[in-house]
């Protein structure tokens, strides 16, 4: 697709506002040459006419700052231009991003609106009632399954239970026998044996609360 | 400027026997990798690319004139045969005058490209070779500066990446970055 430098079989992703940028930006190339090329030369002129003063000849020196001044008005020419350029330039840019959203959004669209007809509202509904229907299947075998247990049944459960929790308490370990000192505050000092049994007893009792 | 004046010769520069081709073999290993070496680093510092063989032999990277001693053109070219060897120079003409000075291979600029396009925001539009090379944007660039057709050749890796494509219109040379 006009590209000259396109060996590779893909296909170009130059697009033609892509070329438009590029021309522009050439002009915006050659406007920034020739602005440097301006500045130079008044740099030169400027002195140019002071060494003309220097010599005494103030006629020299006027061409030259008039040439200057030539330059100046010129300068500020290819600024406004390059203004134009870059504005552009950006509403190029700025208008082809805002077709591509436009274009996706369109995609989007249709694709959610594809999604939106292959659900069948009648479909919904029978599903809905098919789940609860199901649902209702499912209470029903509980409720038969649980309702084949006895009170008999239940009292045994609770009896084992209870019986399982005092296997376990039977295994608590002995109670600290070392002696508990205290210090002349009344505070207790606790031995490293002591502070052991007790944080051990400490995290027993709220646990065996707790399961009663 | 700046950096220019700041590039330091290192002490072979200030050594006579350092500008005239060794003949023993080991000292003249020693001798042309510390030439390459100067060379890469000379034309680094001063971010040049092209080296035109005849204007080189004036310049103050093969002629000392504090030692007033210089390279012959002979030991010139073995330099610049050893560089070829390691692929840090490529010969432009066939006639062996100009040469790319590859202080970063092509891959490696294509690199720094692609990097700088990615960093400023430039993926997805058109940067013409003028502002990449001589740009108010690129100044602190290592690329800024550059040989245009060296450019080109850089670019042209990156095309072959499916990372950029290279546009010319009228004269006008661009690359679109992806």
């Amino acid at each position: 697709m006009g590209n000259l430098f396109g060996k590779s079989k893909h296909a170009s992703r130059v697009m033609d506002h892509d070329r438009a940028v590029l021309e522009l930006k050439g002009h915006r190339d050659k406007l920034w040459n020739l602005q440097k090329r301006v500045e130079k030369s008044m740099e030169r002129d400027k002195n140019v006419a002071r060494r003309l003063m220097q010599e005494g000849k103030r006629d020299k020196a006027k061409l030259m700052l008039r040439k200057k001044r030539f330059d100046e008005q010129m300068l500020a020419k290819y600024e406004a231009q390059l203004e134009n350029l870059h504005s552009v330039i950006s509403s190029i840019e700025w208008t082809h991003i805002q077709s591509q959203v436009l274009k996706d959004l369109e995609t989007g669209k249709s694709t959610l609106q594809r999604i939106n007809e292959s659900i069948n509202l009648n479909d919904v509904e029978k599903i809905l009632d098919e789940t609860r229907e199901a649902a209702d299947f499912q209470r029903q075998i509980s409720d038969l399954l649980g309702g084949s247990m006895t009170s008999e049944d239940d009292r045994a459960v609770e009896e084992e239970f209870a019986q399982m929790f005092e296997d376990e308490e039977l295994e608590l370990p002995a109670a600290p026998t070392d002696e508990i000192a205290f210090g002349e505050s009344g505070d207790r000092i606790p031995t490293e044996k002591g502070t052991k049994s007790c944080t051990r007893i400490e995290v027993l009792v709220p646990d065996a609360e707790t399961s009663m | 400027m700046s950096t220019q004046d700041k590039f330091e010769m290192p002490w072979q520069y200030s050594f006579p026997p350092f500008f005239t081709l060794q003949p023993n073999l080991d000292t003249r290993k020693l001798q042309l990798d510390a030439w390459c070496a100067l060379v890469l680093s000379y034309f680094r510092t001063h971010r040049l690319c092209v080296i035109d063989v005849n204007e080189s032999q004036s310049s103050p990277l093969f002629s000392n004139t504090t030692l007033n001693r210089k390279l012959s053109p002979e030991t010139i070219s073995v330099i610049l045969d050893e560089l070829r060897k390691t692929g840090n120079l490529e010969w432009i003409d066939k006639n062996k005058r100009r040469a790319w000075v590859l202080w970063k291979s092509v891959d490696e600029w294509a690199k720094v490209l692609y990097r700088w396009a990615v960093d400023n925001g430039m993926l997805s539009t058109v940067c013409t070779f003028y502002e990449l090379i001589h740009g108010q944007d690129t100044t602190e660039e290592e690329f800024h500066g550059m040989d245009q057709d060296l450019l080109l050749k850089a670019l042209r890796c990156l095309e072959h990446q499916k990372r950029a494509e290279i546009i010319s219109m009228d004269g006008n040379m661009g690359v679109k970055f992806f």
